[in-house]
């Protein structure tokens, strides 16, 4: 395949989501205004495909929160300990940073060291840019902190403008991974007893994490063949956050552990952790994407010709809810994230075009994943326009020919019955979130948790704002080539 | 498999079989069809919706009375006529007759329930012969021929006042009126037209006063407040004349009328006076026209601003 017929192909599966979304929008309004009754039939088979996935997936999320309330509490280290040669696996633990201060970095450095697992296995490895100046203190701070209460610690600068990399996560991770890799071989330590843990630079894991962890890596069957994906949960700052940022955090790691009970699709996300020498076989994150930590799976996954999954961990890793000093700097904060979030269908040109590379890979599991990455990527941008806004178009747009006919009379009723399930739906959401949320820090008043459980009427509103609009942002912008940078989400932290 | 991800496909399988198992009654339903369990098929039926005001109300379908009340819809309805009866305590019962037809909507959605006891107030609290609405909408007047006296109220019956006593005419005056600037009030019988002026605080010295223009030699037949309030104009029998409301007025005639007792009226907005008029046209027949008068050409040298009258 010539260099020049491969960008075109990768063009075209750039703007392959972006135009379905956009087709599926257009094709809804101008059913509603030529063939009103069509539109009003789709829009019911939506809907009710919409409740019954809705009822699916609550009832995944249920399931997925027995087994964090199950797992969470179990004592990971010493099922460890029973299980010969557990002692000889290190953990690099790595945490690129970018503009985060000490303010953030101390608390997720201190979470690692009250992790119920020997320290002593850990090379926890601080990923600085070398551009972001005042990253050179922080780093003696953090070394003058630290030094000594882990194997190792090291602090890594990743210089600026390295030929083929994007200022990014990915390139910083990659950078510091190298680096780590160096270090292992100077101390004689195996990649393959060894597992790499990328964290946000706010991520502060659960004292189980690693033990868990390293369970799983050892009974794995192909234990170099999985990542390993522990449930992201944003309660560092939850407190003290909006209503809106809070219920939209709680909502994103609800999402994840439903993800988390279908493996068939489970990709991994943010914060995870696999086996170094897979890391180094596949060539590292990607160092010119955004969407690092699910590319890196795609990675993976290609160069295991498919026989590659991620493994659930039901421990958590808490990272902050990103929010800002007032509503709608918050909502643009929170737009920002979750359109990053949605640039992950930049893993569909990718995927895709790899595929065609790649001739081991069935031919059934190429279509069902490249059909399930693009399938969620389209519903993601296109459910909440279908849900909120087309569902009343027909009536609006119909004419009196419409509203005269049974089905014109009978949308609304069918739409507000999704309302209610939708209300159903966020009861046991209500319940659920209790479940993941920390203790109620000292100072802060009892009436927040009357707030955290009336912030959920606010659902339909956010849907409405943050539901499909991120996403059909992002695609468009693959769709018209106009490419992201990369940009930290912004963290408040009123508690340290 | 793990038993969490065999109780997850057994949920899966199942929520396949409730979406294509129920997809077709949902849709059915949408476009109101009746399933009939005993011969195991789809009807095609019509509904009735109904919104009364007030709600409420209880609905009989061909005498049956249903269990909701309006707004209410009753869906499944076979084609046809159906007598509808609306019930609501304290008001006349509707009562009406619809169509319905497959697959549409009958709609009885603009049902006005009146009381059968309406609840009538008494606006005047003194006694009256007759009241008119003022131009602006706002006040009511009201007139005691007996005593000749005026009073006014809003239009809620409140902040009822005397405004002012009137000289009696005969015969009894066809129409009363209130200058644009509320000042002054008129009335006329076809000889008379009395001027009253209204009190309007301390600064109307003139308050109460009334005065009577004669036109012995015309039949009036209607009169009107000219827009700066102090002229009044007249369409009288055989010419509309214009004049100042105020004692030994000269008298404008803007028109002599070919038509006995034409009608007219004058536009204060467009300062316009339009009339009927008869006129002789080149075939030899007489016509009825409707003309316009442009008052601001020719009243110009009236027209003085209101703060110099």
């Amino acid at each position: 395949m010539g260099k020049n017929h491969n960008r075109r192909v990768i063009r075209f599966l750039e703007i392959l989501p972006g135009a379905l979304s956009w087709c599926i929008i257009a094709f809804f309004v101008a059913l509603a205004i030529f063939k009103p009754v069509y539109c009003a039939v789709l829009i019911i088979v939506f809907d009710f495909y919409w409740i019954i996935r809705t009822i699916y997936l609550t009832t995944l999320l249920v399931m997925a929160n027995r087994q964090l309330a199950k797992q969470r509490s179990r004592n990971w280290l010493g099922s460890c300990q029973k299980i010969e040669g557990w002692n000889g696996i290190y953990h690099v633990i790595i945490f690129p940073v970018y503009k985060e201060g000490l303010d953030i970095l101390r608390p997720s450095l201190e979470a690692l060291k009250g992790t119920h697992y020997p320290l002593e296995k850990m090379i926890v490895v601080m990923a600085f840019e070398e551009r972001y100046k005042p990253a050179a203190e922080y780093a003696q701070s953090i070394d003058k902190e630290f030094r000594g209460e882990f194997f190792d610690l090291l602090t890594v600068f990743h210089p600026d403008h390295i030929p083929g990399e994007k200022r990014l996560k990915g390139a910083n991770a990659t950078w510091a991974a190298k680096r780590s890799k160096e270090y292992l071989r100077s101390k004689g330590i195996a990649l393959d007893r060894v597992i790499i843990s990328c964290f946000d630079a706010d991520t502060c894991v659960d004292k189980e994490y690693f033990g868990c962890l390293v369970y799983h890596f050892l009974t794995a069957p192909k234990p170099h063949q999985a990542s390993y994906q522990p449930v992201p949960v944003y309660n560092n700052n939850i407190w003290y956050a909006p209503a809106f940022a809070r219920l939209i955090e709680t909502s994103a790691s609800f999402c994840q552990m439903i993800e988390s009970m279908r493996l068939e699709k489970f990709v991994t996300f943010s914060s995870h952790s696999m086996s170094f020498k897979t890391l180094v076989d596949i060539g590292y994150w990607p160092v010119d994407m955004i969407s690092d930590d699910s590319v890196v799976y795609w990675k993976a996954f290609l160069h295991f010709n498919g026989d590659y999954r991620v493994v659930p961990l039901y421990t958590t890793v808490s990272m902050d809810a990103a929010y800002s000093s007032n509503f709608f700097k918050t909502l643009w904060v929170q737009y920002k994230q979750k359109r990053r979030w949605a640039w992950g269908v930049e893993n569909f040109p990718f995927l895709v075009s790899r595929f065609f590379e790649n001739p081991r890979i069935p031919l059934v599991i190429k279509a069902r994943r490249s059909f399930q990455l693009l399938e969620s990527h389209v519903t993601w941008a296109v459910w909440a326009f279908i849900i909120g806004i087309m569902g009343p178009l027909p009536m609006l747009l119909g004419g009196r020919f419409f509203a005269q006919s049974a089905i014109g009379h009978n949308l609304p009723r069918i739409t507000g019955l999704l309302f209610n399930f939708t209300v159903f739906a966020s009861l046991v959401w209500i319940i659920l979130s209790w479940t993941i949320l920390p203790p109620r820090p000292k100072g802060v008043s009892w009436f927040r948790n009357v707030i955290m459980v009336a912030e959920w009427l606010i659902v339909p509103v956010v849907i409405l704002v943050l539901g499909s609009t991120p996403a059909l942002d992002a695609q468009t912008r693959l769709m018209l080539g106009r490419y992201m940078e990369f940009s930290a989400t912004e963290k408040t932290r009123k508690v340290v | 498999m793990s038993v969490d991800q065999k109780i997850r496909a057994f949920f899966y399988y199942v929520s396949v079989a409730v979406f294509l198992i129920g997809l077709p009654f949902i849709l059915a339903f949408s476009f109101s069809y009746k399933f009939d369990r005993r011969s195991f098929k789809f009807t095609k039926t019509g509904i009735i919706s109904i919104r009364t005001q007030p709600p409420g109300a209880l609905v009989a379908l061909d005498k049956q009375v249903l269990p909701d009340k309006t707004p209410m819809s009753v869906p499944e309805l076979l084609p046809g006529r159906y007598s509808v009866t609306l019930e609501l305590e304290g008001y006349y019962p509707y009562i009406s007759e619809v169509d319905v037809d497959a697959g549409r909507v009958a709609r009885l959605e603009k049902v006005i329930l009146f009381p059968l006891r309406p609840d009538i107030q008494q606006m005047n609290r003194e006694r009256i012969s007759f009241f008119w609405r003022d131009e602006t909408k706002s006040s009511l007047f009201y007139v005691n021929r007996d005593e000749n006296v005026v009073y006014r109220s809003d239009l809620e019956g409140n902040r009822f006042e005397q405004v002012c006593s009137f000289t009696p005419i005969r015969p009894q005056p066809k129409k009363w009126e209130v200058s644009p600037d509320r000042t002054r009030l008129f009335y006329f019988n076809s000889r008379q037209v009395g001027i009253v002026t209204l009190p309007q605080g301390r600064k109307n010295r003139d308050a109460g006063s009334v005065v009577i223009l004669n036109f012995p030699s015309d039949v009036i037949n209607d009169v009107f407040w000219y827009a700066d309030s102090y002229h009044i104009i007249l369409i009288c029998s055989r010419r509309i004349l214009i004049c100042e409301a105020r004692e030994d007025a000269s008298l404008v005639t803007l028109v002599n009328l070919a038509k006995r007792n034409a009608s007219g009226f004058y536009d204060a907005h467009s300062d316009s006076l339009y009339f009927m008029d008869a006129q002789e046209a080149p075939d030899g027949n007489v016509y009825d026209n409707l003309y316009r008068l442009e008052m601001r050409n020719r009243m110009y040298p009236f027209s003085l601003p209101v703060l110099l009258l």
